[in-house]
C-alpha cells in the first residue's frame, strides 16, 4: 500500500513538472527575449539570444517620445481596476438573482444571454463607437470601463454554477430568523464567495490587459492608449520591446494571484456548508 | 366606492397620478417624472429620431461644398435608442398600473397605504431580483442588445462598398440574403468554413475543459506539495496577454523561428507549420496553442469548484470501499459536470467565435476553393475578412445573421435539455 | 477577505493616482479648434520615422516660429501614422493637415474627406513632375480635382554592405566594365551571384533574400513583363474592372520569381523575412535583401550593432554602418524570357511605387491657416532638411538633383516611367491579400521542387491559369457584392 502511494507520488509530480514545464517556457522565452540586447528576435541561437543587458526595459521607461509605455501602464491600469470592481458587482448581482431566486422572466431571460453572447461582438463595434461618439466619450478612458462592465453581466453562467452549488438550507434558515433579501446576499451569500468573487475579479481585472480592438477604436490619442493597444503599434522590430511591455503587464496579474491564491483554493464546504 | 376607481383611472391616463391621489405622494411624483421626462425627450429629439430610423437620412453630405448633410449609420442608432426607450416607458407604464390597482385593493380592504419608505423597503425585499437586475440589464441593453440589434438591421441596407457616410445609406430588405444565396461561391465558402467551425469549437471545448479539470484534480492530490507553487505556471500563461503569446507562437512556428531552426540544425528539413499548405497541421497547432492560453482559466474554475465539493461525501465513500476510480466517476465528475454545464456552453460558444487564434497565426490568406477565407478561418474570421477588411459590411451582417441563427438553435438546445437547466436544484 | 481588501484598497488608491493624471491629460476633441486669444491650432499627423527621427519636431518648431505673428500653431496630432480619416473625421476627431501615402490619401479623396486643392496655391507645384500629381488627381462629375501635394516618391530599393562585395568583383563581375556590378544591374546576374554564394557557403549563406509575399517588393516580376494593377481609361483614372495582373508576359516574370525563390532561403515565403532581413543582412547571411527607402534606419543601427559586437564604440560604429550600408535601386534590367540563368534579351524593370503626400481634412476649420502649412512644409528648406534627415526621395526637382545620388536616381526613376505607382482608387485595398497568397505559392513552389513534392506550377500555362485566377478572385472581391 505504502509503495503504491510512493509510485503515485512520483508518476504525479513527473507529469506536474512536464505540465510546468510546458506552460512555462514559452514565458521564459518571452522573459529571455526582453532581456536580448540587440532588440530583434532574429539574432537568436534558437531559442535564446545572444547576448543579454537590461537595456529594453531602460527604453521601456524612459524612450517615451514614440511610446509612451508609463503612460499606457496607467492607462491600464486605471481601466482595469475600475471596471473590475464594477463588473464583478454587476456579475455576482447577475448570478446570485439568476441562481437564488425564481421569477416569471428568469429563463427567458438566461435564454436571451446565452442567445446574445452567440454575437460576434466586433460586428457590433461600430455601434458602440457610434454610441461613445454620441456620449462624447472618444478619448476617455471611462468608455472603456462603462463597456467592459456593462458587458460583464453576459458571462454571469460560471458565477451563478458557483452559485446553485450553495445549499438552499443555508438561506432558508437565515429567512426563518428574518432576514431580508439584501441582508442575506450581503450577510450569508458574500461570505460564502470568497473563490468565485475572486476568480471573477480576477478575470474582470485581466481583461483589459489583452484587449485592444476596442481601445484602439476609442482611443485616439497616443498618451491615452492602454498597453494592449501600444503594444501592437509597436515597430516590427521592437520584439524585445513588445516582449519586455507584455512582461511587465503580466506582473500585477502574478502578483495578484498570489496574494489571493488562498481564497481560490479555500473551501466554502469546510466552511459555512457544515455549521 | 366610486372615487377610488377614478382615482385609480387617472393613473391609466397619467402614470402616477393615482397614487399621488392615494396619499402615495413621493411614489406618484417619481412616476410622473418619469412620463414628464420622455414627454420632453419625444419633443426634444424623440420623434425625429423615430423618423430618422425609417428615412435614414435625406440630405447627402458634401464636405467639399460645407454640406452637413445626414449621417445614415447615426440615425439608425439614435432611432433603435429611441424605441428602447419607448418600450423602458412602457414596461414603467405597465408597473404603474400594477401598483395602482393593489393599493386599491388595500384601500377597498380597507387597510392603510404604505408610507414611501415602507413601499420601498418591501419592494427591494420581495423584489429584489428586479433592483439586482436592474443596472445590469440596462447596461447589457445599451452596450450589447442596442449594437447586436444595430447589426441584425445593417443585413437589411446597402451599407458598405461604396455607400458609406457622407453617402445615404437605405433599407434594402432582403436583398442582401438573395445576393448570398444567389453567388455559388459563397454559399460554398459557408458551408466548408461552418463544417470546420463546428470540429474546431467541440474538440477546442473538450480539449479546454478536461485539460483544465484534469490539471485541478492532479493539483487537488493529496501527495502534491505545495500547491500553490505548481499552479503558478499556468497562472504565468494565463498572465500573459493572450495576443502576444500568439504573436509569440506565430513566431515560433515560421520558417525564422527556434523550432525550424532546431530542425535544421539536426539535418532536417524546415516544415511551414503555418504556410498556404499546413492545412490540418495549422489547424492542430491552433487547437494547441488555443488550449494553452485557455487551460488555466478552465483550471483555476475547475479549483474552485472543486473546493466547494463536500469532503463529507468522499469521507463517506472510502468508509463504503469505493474505489478511486469509482469515486471519480461517480462523486467528481458529476458534481463538477453539473456546476459546469453552463459554463462549457459559453466555452463552447467562445470557442465557436474565436477570433484572435488564426487572425494572428494564419491571417492574411485567401485560398482557391475559398471566397476570401482560408481553410483554418472560422466563420468569425471570415466575417471580418467581408465586413472590416472588405468594407462589405451589409453582407457582412446578413452573413453574421445567419450564423447566428444556426448556433444559437444549437447551443439553445443543447443548453435547454442540460441537466443544469433542467434540474438547476440537484445539488443543492 | 482582509488580505484581499488590502489588495483592492492598493490597487485603487494608486489608480485613482494614475487616473487623475490620465483624466489631466485627456484632451479634448478639437480639430482645428480656436482657442480663447484667437490662436488656430492645426493638428498634423505625420508618419513615425519623421516623429522617430525628430523631423517632426523641427518642422513644428520652424514653423511655430515663422507664425508666431500670424496666431497658428502646428502640434503633433499624436495619432497612429495610419489613423482613418473617414472613421475620425466627420466627428471630429481627425487630424487637419496628413501625411499618408497616395492609396490611403485617394481613398479619402473619393468620399470627399479631404479637400480639393487650387496647384496654384503651392509654391512647389511648377517643380513637382505630372507623375507625381497624378498620384494625387480624382475625377468626379467629369472635372478633374487635385487632392494632396506630392512630397516624396517610395519604391523597393536593395539593401547591402559594402564590404561584403566579393573581392573579385571587378574582374568576375563586371563584364560590361562600367565600373558598377553586374548583379547590381541585372536579375540574372543577381540569381547567377545568389546562386553561387550558396554553393560556397554551403548553404549557410544566400544571395538576394527578399519578402516573395509581399506584393509591393515583388511586383516588379509581373510589372516589367507588362502586368499592372488596374487599367486605365481615356482620362488616366484606374478602372478596377481591368485587373491586369496576369496581362501580356506577367507569367513568364513569374516563372522567374519561381526561380529565383529556390535560391533564397525558405524564410522568403512567411513573414520571417519582414523582420529579419536587418539583421541578416547586417550580418552578413544574406548579401542583400529588399525593403523600402524609410526602413534604411533599422538597416543602419543593425549594422552598427554587429560592428559594435566587433569591438568599435558606438560612434566609430554608427560611422562605420553609414559608411558601409548600401542602398541602390533594384537592378534595372530582367530577361525578357523570365529564364534567370538563359542568355535573353532584356526588358526594363518596373517595380511598384508610391507617393506620400499632404492632404488637408475636409473638416478642418482653417482650410487658409492649412495651407500656409502645407506650403510651408513643401518648401525647399523643409524638403532638403526631410530628405536628409530621412533619407526620403522627393519629388521636388530642386531638391533631387541638389541631393543628387540614390536621391536624385529615384526621381529620375519616375520621371521615366521604371516606377509604376500604386493606383489611387479605393480598390487597391482588396488586391493585398489574393496576391499575398498567391505569391508566397509560387515561392513555396520552388521549395516543393527541392523537397522533391509535387509542384504545381511547372509551366507557364499553369502559373497563367494561377494570375487569372488570382485577377478574377481580385475582380470578386470588389465586385461580386456591390452589384
Amino acid at each position: 500500500m505504502r509503495k503504491e502511494r510512493l509510485s503515485e507520488a512520483v508518476i504525479t509530480h513527473i507529469v506536474l513538472i512536464i505540465v510546468s514545464f510546458v506552460f512555462f517556457f514559452p514565458v521564459l522565452w518571452l522573459v529571455l527575449a526582453s532581456f536580448s540586447a540587440s532588440g530583434s528576435i532574429y539574432d537568436y541561437e534558437g531559442f535564446f539570444p545572444q547576448s543579454y543587458s537590461l537595456g529594453t526595459y531602460i527604453k521601456l521607461f524612459s524612450d517615451t517620445q514614440m511610446y509612451d509605455y508609463p503612460s499606457w501602464l496607467r492607462n491600464t491600469l486605471f481601466v482595469a481596476v475600475f471596471s473590475c470592481v464594477l463588473s464583478t458587482v454587476l456579475v455576482i448581482l447577475t448570478a446570485y438573482t439568476m441562481s437564488r431566486f425564481r421569477f416569471k422572466m428568469r429563463k427567458p431571460l438566461m435564454k436571451t444571454t446565452l442567445v446574445l453572447s452567440m454575437f460576434p461582438s466586433f460586428m457590433g463595434m461600430t455601434a458602440v463607437y457610434l454610441i461613445m461618439i454620441n456620449f462624447n466619450l472618444i478619448n476617455n478612458l471611462w468608455s472603456l470601463i462603462l463597456v467592459y462592465s456593462a458587458g460583464a453581466p453576459m458571462g454571469y453562467l460560471v458565477q451563478k454554477g458557483y452559485f446553485d452549488t450553495i445549499s438552499n438550507s443555508i438561506y432558508e434558515a437565515a429567512r426563518i430568523d428574518g432576514a431580508s433579501n439584501p441582508t442575506i446576499f450581503w450577510k450569508v451569500t458574500m461570505p460564502l464567495s470568497k473563490p468565485i468573487l475572486v476568480y471573477t475579479a480576477l478575470t474582470s481585472f485581466a481583461w483589459p490587459w489583452s484587449d485592444f480592438i476596442l481601445p484602439n477604436m476609442l482611443l485616439k490619442n497616443r498618451d491615452l492608449w492602454t498597453v494592449a493597444v501600444g503594444l501592437t503599434h509597436l515597430g516590427e522590430t521592437e520584439f524585445s520591446r513588445f516582449a519586455a511591455g507584455a512582461i511587465f503587464i503580466a506582473v500585477p496579474i502574478v502578483i495578484l494571484y498570489f496574494s489571493l491564491s488562498r481564497f481560490l483554493v479555500a473551501g466554502v464546504s469546510d466552511g459555512a456548508v457544515k455549521q | 366606492m366610486k372615487s377610488t376607481n377614478v382615482k385609480t383611472k387617472c393613473s391609466y391616463v397619467v402614470m402616477g397620478l393615482g397614487q399621488f391621489l392615494y396619499g402615495q405622494r413621493i411614489k406618484g411624483l417619481l412616476y410622473m417624472a418619469v412620463l414628464g421626462l420622455y414627454i420632453w425627450y419625444l419633443f426634444s429629439a424623440g420623434i425625429t429620431d423615430i423618423v430618422g430610423f425609417f428615412t435614414l437620412g435625406t440630405v447627402e453630405g458634401d464636405p467639399w461644398l460645407g454640406v452637413a448633410g445626414d449621417d445614415s449609420i447615426i440615425m439608425m442608432l439614435k432611432g433603435i435608442l429611441s424605441f428602447l426607450i419607448l418600450i423602458a416607458v412602457i414596461v414603467f407604464y405597465f408597473s404603474n398600473i400594477r401598483d395602482i390597482k393593489n393599493t386599491e385593493k388595500l384601500v377597498e380592504q380597507g387597510k392603510p397605504v404604505p408610507g414611501f419608505y415602507a413601499s420601498l423597503l418591501s419592494f427591494v425585499d420581495k423584489k429584489f431580483y428586479v433592483v439586482a437586475l436592474f443596472l445590469p440589464v440596462v447596461g447589457v441593453a445599451v452596450f450589447n442588445i442596442l449594437p447586436i440589434i444595430f447589426m441584425i438591421l445593417i443585413a437589411f441596407t446597402n451599407y458598405g462598398g461604396d455607400i458609406v457616410p457622407p453617402k445615404l445609406v437605405d433599407w434594402v430588405g432582403l436583398s442582401n440574403f438573395a445576393q448570398i444565396l444567389s453567388l455559388s461561391g459563397i454559399k460554398d465558402t459557408f458551408v466548408r468554413i461552418l463544417g470546420w467551425n463546428i470540429i474546431w469549437a467541440v474538440s477546442a471545448t473538450i480539449i479546454n475543459y478536461f485539460g483544465g479539470l484534469f490539471l485541478a484534480l492532479l493539483l487537488n492530490k493529496k501527495c502534491v506539495k505545495g500547491k500553490t507553487f505548481w499552479r503558478a505556471f499556468p497562472i504565468l500563461a494565463y498572465a500573459v496577454p493572450g495576443f502576444i503569446t500568439l504573436l509569440g507562437f506565430k513566431f515560433m512556428f515560421s520558417y525564422g523561428g527556434p523550432i525550424n531552426y532546431y530542425l535544421k540544425a539536426f539535418g532536417l528539413q524546415a516544415v511551414g507549420f503555418l504556410d498556404i499548405d499546413a492545412g490540418w497541421k495549422a489547424r492542430i497547432i491552433g487547437l494547441l496553442v488555443n488550449a494553452w492560453i485557455s487551460i488555466p482559466t478552465s483550471m483555476l474554475l475547475a479549483t474552485g469548484i472543486l473546493s466547494n465539493m463536500n469532503n463529507e461525501l468522499y469521507e463517506a465513500a472510502s468508509l463504503d470501499g469505493a474505489g478511486r476510480w469509482k469515486q471519480f466517476t461517480k462523486l467528481t465528475l458529476p458534481f463538477v459536470v453539473f456546476s459546469t454545464t453552463p459554463t462549457l456552453i459559453t466555452s463552447f460558444v467562445g470557442n465557436f467565435n474565436n477570433f484572435g487564434v488564426f487572425y494572428f497565426l494564419r491571417g492574411g490568406l485567401y485560398l482557391d476553393d475559398y471566397f476570401l477565407a482560408s481553410d483554418t478561418d472560422l466563420l468569425i474570421n471570415w466575417l471580418y475578412n467581408l465586413s472590416i477588411d472588405n468594407n462589405y459590411y451589409g453582407i457582412g451582417a446578413a452573413v453574421s445573421l445567419i450564423i447566428f441563427i444556426i448556433t444559437s438553435v444549437i447551443s439553445l438546445t443543447a443548453y435547454v435539455n442540460s441537466s443544469a437547466f433542467k434540474k438547476e436544484d440537484t445539488f443543492r | 477577505m482582509k488580505y484581499m481588501k488590502k489588495a483592492l484598497s492598493l490597487l485603487l488608491i494608486s489608480s485613482l493616482a494614475a487616473g487623475a493624471t490620465a483624466c489631466g491629460s485627456s484632451s479634448g476633441k478639437a480639430s482645428g479648434e480656436k482657442s480663447e486669444d484667437g490662436v488656430i491650432t492645426l493638428r498634423i499627423l505625420e508618419n513615425d520615422t519623421a516623429k522617430s527621427e525628430g523631423y517632426l519636431d523641427e518642422l513644428l518648431n520652424e514653423f511655430n516660429e515663422a507664425y508666431k505673428d500670424k496666431g497658428i500653431v502646428a502640434v503633433d496630432a499624436n495619432m497612429d501614422e495610419y489613423s482613418n480619416l473617414a472613421e475620425n473625421g466627420p466627428y471630429g476627431y481627425g487630424p487637419d493637415v496628413l501625411y499618408q501615402a497616395n492609396d490611403k490619401l485617394m481613398t479619402y479623396a473619393e468620399d470627399k474627406h479631404i479637400l480639393a486643392l487650387n496647384r496654384d496655391d503651392f509654391e512647389c507645384a511648377k517643380l513637382i513632375p505630372e507623375e507625381a500629381w497624378d498620384a494625387f488627381t480624382i475625377v468626379v462629375d467629369g472635372k478633374q480635382y487635385t487632392c494632396a501635394i506630392p512630397v516624396n516618391v517610395q519604391e523597393p530599393m536593395l539593401f547591402y554592405r559594402k564590404d561584403k562585395l566579393p573581392e573579385n568583383w571587378e574582374t568576375d563581375w563586371d563584364k560590361d566594365g562600367d565600373k558598377t556590378p553586374d548583379f547590381f544591374q541585372n536579375w540574372s546576374s543577381l540569381y547567377q551571384y545568389s546562386e553561387q554564394i550558396q554553393d560556397d557557403s554551403d548553404g549557410e549563406n544566400y544571395g538576394l533574400v527578399a519578402a516573395c509575399n509581399d506584393l509591393y517588393m515583388m511586383a516588379e516580376f509581373m510589372f516589367s513583363y507588362g502586368g499592372y494593377v488596374f487599367g486605365k481609361d481615356e482620362n488616366g483614372i484606374s478602372n478596377p474592372e481591368d485587373v491586369g495582373f496576369g496581362k501580356a508576359d506577367a507569367a513568364k516574370g513569374m516563372m522567374g520569381l519561381r526561380q529565383f525563390a529556390g535560391v533564397m532561403s525558405e524564410e522568403c515565403i512567411d513573414d520571417s523575412i519582414g523582420q529579419n532581413r536587418y539583421s541578416k543582412v547586417a550580418d552578413g547571411t544574406y548579401f542583400c535583401s529588399i525593403s523600402t527607402p524609410d526602413t534604411y534606419v533599422l538597416f543602419h543601427d543593425r549594422l552598427a550593432d554587429v560592428y559594435k559586437a566587433e569591438g568599435l564604440s558606438d560612434a566609430e560604429a554608427s560611422d562605420k554602418a553609414t559608411e558601409n550600408l548600401g542602398m541602390i535601386e533594384l537592378p534595372g534590367k530582367m530577361p525578357a524570357d523570365g529564364n534567370l540563368s538563359g542568355n535573353d534579351t532584356e526588358v526594363d524593370t518596373v517595380v511598384m511605387g508610391g507617393v506620400n503626400g499632404y492632404g488637408i481634412s475636409a473638416y478642418t476649420e482653417h482650410k487658409e491657416a492649412c495651407i500656409e502649412f502645407v506650403n510651408f512644409a513643401t518648401s525647399r528648406e523643409m524638403i532638403k532638411k526631410r530628405a536628409e534627415i530621412l533619407g526620403i526621395a522627393p519629388t521636388r526637382s530642386d531638391v533631387a538633383e541638389e541631393i543628387g545620388g540614390v536621391t536624385g536616381m529615384i526621381f529620375e526613376s519616375l520621371n521615366a516611367g521604371h516606377i509604376s505607382l500604386m493606383p489611387s482608387v479605393k480598390a487597391v485595398d482588396q488586391i493585398w491579400d489574393p496576391m499575398r497568397t498567391l505569391l508566397s505559392d509560387v515561392a513555396k513552389d520552388a521549395f516543393r521542387e527541392i523537397k522533391g513534392e509535387e509542384v504545381k506550377y511547372s509551366d507557364e500555362a499553369a502559373m497563367q491559369e494561377a494570375l487569372d485566377k488570382a485577377s478574377q478572385s481580385i475582380y470578386d472581391a470588389i465586385f461580386t457584392l456591390s452589384k
